[in-house]
């Protein structure tokens, strides 16, 4: 057994793997064929479908990838072979020359700039211009240069040699070779992703116009680091288009073409681009041509319908079989409109092909050497009860490469892999890491010594902001001895920049004036202690959000805020001191609560990490809601799927699981929980490190709904599903889908219930080929492979009638009517079982929000620290979350998170100590009153009241004094604002640090000398 | 059996469909229609069977499978020509035929209806026999003496007009006069016959459109031609290099139009059925395309193209005077063979 993991593919799917790996105590190494990590959402301009900038919240991963001690990187090396068996695999892989020598590369890009030789640009999807020496973009990792060896002048036709002659650290070397290297390691982590389906093979689409462009090359056209500065323009003239057509399915659903899945993600990444378009520019007109519109994820159906009522973006349900190209070079769609029957004849300024998702290239070379399956889609084969596990024990599967996913279930799919390769490896955890070695911190000299460094973001805020302008200012305030600008100041070559000028102009306080410290403070942070400075004298202030990004039309004036709030950065920054984190012990032990498929995998994935787990249920036998299943999607009986998983409950020395069981209290906080539990009324107390919810959901019952419960004829799709188990005979059967979804009161989609309809359609069928199956839909949302479930029932000759959310249809007894849309009539069908498909809702989740003070979302489900990044996290430290709680999803999607959240945990529970925060607030007992205030407002129970004795010359008394408990507090300054005596200061924040923000915000107003009413637009 | 079923009512067959261009038909609606509540529609009588649509179907829904098998049975919207040609085959269904006799060849030509063709459409003005003769001619120029198959009709239109067991009754005795015959090789200059013999008869011997044997001529015209995919041969089959490669071979030019190939546009007629105001309008929009190329001779090799273009060319009130010429290739080659010697 090795102590290390390899990770094949860089992009979200393979970092996401990295960390949780590296941070869990084993050595990895990640391996990306291309010359920086990022994949695919590095080219991203936002993410659905909460419109976050992509490369914002992938930045600080990146970052985070390049510097973690226990991850050493790859790049541009490809995977020839995979042997061995888990626990000793040999990689062999080919490090391809980058004829550059990364230990000299500073990633100056003086080589780039003076390249002659210019090539298309991969990464703007080939719409721009690179060099032949290149970085691929600002944020690229590691940020050095490489040598297109197949442009490069000198390297085809031994001339030029300019970036050689031009480079100052001397790392060009035109001599460098491939070279092949074997690693040895435990475990395989293939994270290879997709490739973008090429449309030029559908040559009706007419690719080879300058017009029609791939949703990739769109997103690229929209993003500030694009090759039009996020200024949407034709290829063909430069004109701003004024009407947009989207084809949705190019290169899905297509078996003509051996496409048969769908892609998953286009339906929202062509509303999400539609949407970005429109706010570019608010008269562009946008109609998306589509089949169904498969918005099934969390928030994704409120996204497609503030697409449409807010935004005014047309879905027009009909599929254009060609782009015609007029006579005079311009485009036009024809396509059948379906509820007038006419054929209309559109003319679009630019037509964006919303292209699928192909497996990678690499997928079928892999599988060969190293004998892992694919499916039929070409995907890495896995199951439905394994959905990370490859056919070969030890390799683990990731990402888009299992099968067309976006990026939360990426991600989440990602900790998965993560944490079954290190449950494989427990035994060899920490034996090939290091520790991450800082230089001691240098003394503090009394005088403020203050360097502001200005970010462009791009052109994120240099476009409006003016930058040079702010770093003039700067340097005329108070304590600041150095400023400067950056392009981008969170890239990784800024980072020596910044360590740089501390070590030259011995700056004692660090400002980056660039945009929120959410996702960017700690790697500024971590730079200024990398350069011997105490992270806490480090302001971050932020000129994007708060300026550039609300100020887009007033240049001048954002300028003058931006230097308003450097100014306050600068002024706050001055009174920094040095702040401490503390080393607290934790407890090595987890608690699941949920029985379910979701918390008994999670329970055995932590369990089988080598930590102790107490898997608390409320019913008296696990299952949750796979106990009322009767059949899986690929055929499977639950029952042995269920009794697989009780088993290696049962088995592992590791689990206690309390059934009939309640958690009723929790104290404490990361690492140290302390929680009751009320077991059969009897109560146990159960300390424990980390905490996993897994509390699943609940089947809606649709009382008053199609007049449910008057007629026995009438039933959901739960209890048809019950009822399967042991045969339903039936002449015709009719079912209803989003019953009580997709509506005014629950806006949500429910997700699984089109596989389920579907699935049970089939199973009815193959009962009996005659029973007469219709099924009454608004969308078909079988994403991803289960489309090919919707393929079979269609074979088997089951009936799809689309109706319309305005003309619901009428359930009376057995008889229904809907309003058939395609017809544009009522029809009746009279039916033995009317079947009504409602969602999953959420269960009594308010409890335990109660208990842990972690979120609900506005339909009572968990609402996880980030929808993209940080699925199975919640923003309260130490808990975790998978399953249906988090919003409803499939079986094998539960399973994926469940095995996340045990990934995250682990990554706590591996530790052997918690680091508190630095910046907490303190009690001055002198002032304390002992009036308990702060214990009521603290939303992470860090502060407590003890007894004291005064004494105050000849008197004494007792009172109660307050203590925060520096391992729970958060530094969130409730407390310290709330104390009626004064006496708590939120360390950081402290009233002194933002008065003189605050006055410097005033003075610096009046300094700048601008007019008076500007001043209060922008107070 | 068709795969209806597979349609999931994305409308890019209607939207493709060259009938659509000039009435108010919806492949998607029927299938739909016949799918969901067993309706029978218009559209499976105004469908010219040209094939499109189920190359662009992402489902790959056999709507011509679809269209053949819904028509069984049923009285045709229109039958162009009084029903006369149907009649013919019908009565020939059902009298003795020829005596099946031994081939002295391994090639067996067959001519189809084409030399039937002068008897009733006199008004088009086009030697249909001369098809045949050529065909001979050029067949001789490359060593292939084949032996004449007097034959019944292939059943091609009857089969598409639903009436199967005239078909079925045609086939089993062409599939007897075959065997009898001994031939290996079944040669034909009509794309129809091409199609039902590979495809509905099932004969166990090379079949052979005569198109495939035609670039060693060794011909050397000069001449710049277009080119009409009848939809039989082109899409039905999918030939679409060998009629061009006969041309270019023996040194012609061939100018494509607008729509060639894959995505070529219908003659306008099917199976001697929808001739009218609609389908009119589809031959003149093909015959634009081909006077776009600037070529003066528009070659084909489907009879039934070749006299539905030439039909629209000799009208009495013609719509347009077109000049350019309509071939079938076998013709255009042979008279240029002759014109050689």
């Amino acid at each position: 057994m090795k102590g290390s993991v390899a990770v094949v593919g860089g992009g979200i799917a393979g970092i996401q793997a990295s960390l949780d790996l590296a941070d869990s105590g084993y050595k990895t190494y990640l391996i990306e064929s291309k010359p920086s990590i990022g994949g695919v959402m590095s080219q991203l301009d936002k993410t659905f479908p909460t419109n976050d900038c992509a490369m914002c919240i992938l930045s600080p991963k990146l970052v985070e990838t390049g510097r973690h001690p226990n991850i050493e990187l790859l790049g541009y090396s490809d995977v020839k072979s995979i042997t061995g068996k888990a626990g000793d695999f040999k990689v062999k892989l080919i490090k391809k020359a980058r004829y550059v020598d990364e230990t000299k590369c500073t990633g100056c890009g003086t080589c780039t700039e003076k390249c002659p030789s210019k090539v298309p640009d991969e990464y703007n999807a080939e719409m721009s211009k690179r060099k032949s020496i290149y970085i691929p973009f600002a944020q690229a990792i590691p940020r050095v240069a490489t040598i297109d060896a197949a442009h490069c002048l000198y390297l085809t036709k031994g001339k030029c040699g300019v970036c050689k002659k031009v480079c100052g650290p001397k790392a060009v070397d035109y001599e460098q070779k491939d070279k092949e290297i074997e690693l040895n390691v435990g475990s395989v982590v293939l994270a290879i992703g997709f490739k973008p389906f090429d449309p030029s093979i559908l040559k009706n689409y007419r690719f080879d116009h300058p017009d029609v462009i791939t949703s990739l090359q769109f997103e690229r056209l929209l993003s500030a680091s694009g090759p039009t500065q996020g200024h949407v323009t034709k290829q063909s003239d430069g004109k701003v288009p004024k009407n947009i057509a989207f084809i949705q399915c190019i290169g899905s659903r297509n078996p003509r073409i051996n496409r048969k899945h769908c892609s998953s993600v286009c339906c929202m990444y062509a509303t999400k681009e539609s949407i970005i378009a429109k706010e570019h520019d608010q008269e562009l007109d946008i109609t998306i041509f589509h089949i169904d519109i498969r918005a099934y994820g969390k928030n994704f159906e409120e996204f497609y319908s503030r697409a449409q009522k807010e935004y005014g973006i047309k879905y027009v349900n009909s599929r254009p079989p060609e782009v015609v190209v007029n006579p005079d070079n311009t485009l036009s769609l024809q396509y059948e409109d379906f509820t007038t029957g006419d054929l209309i004849t559109m003319n679009y300024d630019m037509v964006v092909l919303s292209i699928g998702l192909d497996p990678a290239d690499s997928a079928r070379a892999l599988a060969e050497s190293s004998g892992i399956l694919l499916d039929d889609f070409g995907n890495i084969a896995t199951s439905i009860e394994n959905p990370v596990e490859t056919s070969v024990p030890g390799i683990y599967i990731c990402g888009v490469a299992q099968g067309p996913k976006d990026i939360p279930d990426t991600v989440a799919q990602a900790s998965a892999a993560a944490s079954k390769a290190a449950a494989l490896l427990c035994g060899e955890r920490g034996t090939l890491i290091r520790e991450r070695k800082f230089p001691d911190e240098k003394k503090l000299s009394p005088e403020p010594r203050i360097g502001v460094f200005v970010c462009h973001c791009g052109i994120n805020i240099g476009s409006v902001v003016n930058v040079p302008d702010v770093v003039e200012y700067a340097k005329t305030l108070p304590g600041v001895t150095h400023a400067r600008e950056m392009l981008y100041a969170c890239s990784s070559d800024s980072q020596s920049t910044i360590k740089d000028a501390i070590a030259r102009n011995d700056l004692n306080r660090v400002v980056v004036a660039s945009c929120t410290p959410r996702t960017h403070e700690p790697l500024f942070q971590n730079t200024c202690r990398e350069a011997g400075l105490n992270p806490y004298l480090f302001e971050l202030a932020n000129i994007r959000e708060h300026c550039s990004w609300v100020h887009m039309k007033e240049k001048e004036r954002a300028t003058e805020k931006a230097k308003a709030i450097v100014q306050m950065a600068v002024a706050k920054s001055a009174l920094f001191q040095p702040l401490y984190k503390q080393k607290v012990p934790l407890i090595n032990r987890a608690i699941v609560l949920g029985a379910g498929v979701a918390g008994m995998t999670a329970a055995i994935d932590i369990a089988n990490n080598g930590y102790h787990v107490t898997l608390i249920e409320k019913e008296k036998e696990p299952g949750g809601m796979l106990r009322d299943m009767t059949e899986l999607y690929d055929g499977k009986k639950p029952a042995d799927v269920l009794r697989d998983l009780i088993r290696k409950v049962s088995e592992n020395r590791n689990i206690k699981f309390l059934n009939e069981a309640k958690l009723i209290k929790v104290e404490g906080y990361l690492g140290n929980f302390k929680g009751i539990v009320n077991n059969r009324g009897k109560e146990i107390s159960v300390d424990f490190g980390v905490a996993v919810i897994a509390t699943g959901a609940r089947n809606l019952e649709p009382s008053g709904l199609f007049n449910y419960g008057k007629d026995p004829r009438i039933i959901t799709q739960a209890q048809l599903e019950k009822m399967l188990g042991t045969g339903v005979s039936a002449n015709t059967i009719t079912m209803i889908q989003c019953v009580g979804a997709r509506n005014k009161e629950r806006e949500y989609c429910g997700r699984i219930c089109c596989v389920d309809a579907v699935k049970n359609a089939i199973r009815m069928k193959k009962a009996n080929i005659s029973t007469n199956v219709y099924v009454l839909y608004r969308d078909m949302r079988t994403y991803g492979v289960t489309e090919n479930l919707y393929e079979k029932a269609r074979d088997l000759g089951v009936l799809f009638i689309r109706y319309d959310e305005e003309r619901p249809p009428k359930v009376q007894g057995g008889s229904v009517v809907v309003h058939d849309i395609m017809l544009n009539e009522d029809i009746e069908i009279a039916s033995d079982l009317v079947v009504l498909s409602t969602p999953l809702v959420a269960g009594e989740n308010e409890e335990i929000n109660q208990l842990f003070k972690i979120p609900l979302d506005k339909n009572k489900f968990f609402l996880e620290a980030h929808p993209k990044l940080r699925p199975v996290d919640f923003a309260t430290d130490g808990v975790f979350l998978c399953g249906s709680a988090q919003a409803p999803k499939l079986i094998d999607e539960a399973i994926s998170q469940a095995s996340a959240a045990a990934s995250r945990a682990c990554t706590i529970l591996s530790r052997e100590f918690i680091e508190t925060e630095g910046a907490i607030s303190i009690v001055n007992e002198a002032r304390c009153i002992g009036c308990g205030t702060c214990v009521a407002v603290c939303p992470y129970n860090a502060p407590s009241l003890y007894d004291v004795t005064v004494k105050v010359e000849e008197v004494t008394y007792s009172t109660k004094k307050s203590k925060i408990n520096p391992a729970g507090c958060k530094g969130c300054g409730s407390c310290a604002a709330a104390c009626p005596a004064g006496a708590i200061t939120a360390q950081h924040f402290s009233s002194k640090e933002i008065g003189e923000a605050i006055d410097a915000f005033d003075k610096g107003v009046r300094s700048i000398s601008i007019e008076k009413q500007i001043v209060e637009v922008m107070v | 059996m068709s795969n209806v079923q597979s349609c999931y009512q994305c409308g890019k067959c209607t939207s493709i469909c060259p009938m659509r261009r000039v009435s108010k038909t919806s492949p998607r609606s029927s299938i739909y229609n016949s799918n969901v509540y067993g309706l029978e529609t218009n559209g499976i009588w105004t469908c010219l069977t040209c094939g499109l649509c189920p190359m662009e179907c992402p489902q790959q829904v056999d709507f011509l499978t679809f269209v053949r098998e819904e028509r069984q049975g049923k009285r045709p919207l229109e039958v162009a020509h009084l029903g006369v040609f149907t009649e013919f085959a019908e009565l020939s269904s059902k009298l003795d035929g020829a005596r099946h006799q031994k081939s002295d060849s391994e090639y067996g030509y067959f001519p189809g209806c084409v030399d039937q063709f002068g008897l009733f459409l006199h008004d088009v003005k086009t030697n249909f026999g001369e098809i045949t003769t050529s065909s001979m001619k050029l067949l001789d120029k490359i060593g292939i003496k084949p032996q004449i198959m007097d034959m019944k009709c292939c059943g091609h239109d009857v089969l598409w007009q639903g009436k199967k067991d005239v078909f079925d009754r045609l086939k089993k005795y062409n599939i007897d006069h075959i065997k009898e015959s001994g031939i290996e090789t079944l040669i034909t200059g009509c794309a129809e016959c091409y199609r039902t013999f590979s495809k509905d008869y099932g004969l166990g011997i090379k079949v052979v459109h005569i198109s495939e044997l035609l670039d060693k001529l060794g011909l050397k015209i000069n001449a710049d031609v277009t080119y009409h995919d009848p939809c039989r041969l082109g899409r039905h089959m999918g030939m679409y290099d060998a009629p061009r490669k006969a041309l270019t071979a023996n040194g012609v030019t061939v100018k494509e139009m607008e729509h060639s190939k894959e995505n070529a546009l219908c003659c306008g007629v099917s199976s001697f059925m929808n001739c009218n105001e609609q389908t009119k309008a589809l031959r003149i929009a093909r015959m634009n395309e081909a006077e776009a190329t600037g070529a003066k001779t528009l070659i084909t090799t489907c009879s039934k193209c070749l006299a539905h273009f030439n039909c629209l060319k000799t009208e009495k009130d013609a719509v347009k005077k077109y000049d350019i010429d309509v071939v079938d290739l076998s013709v255009f080659l042979a008279r240029q063979l002759e014109a050689g010697k």
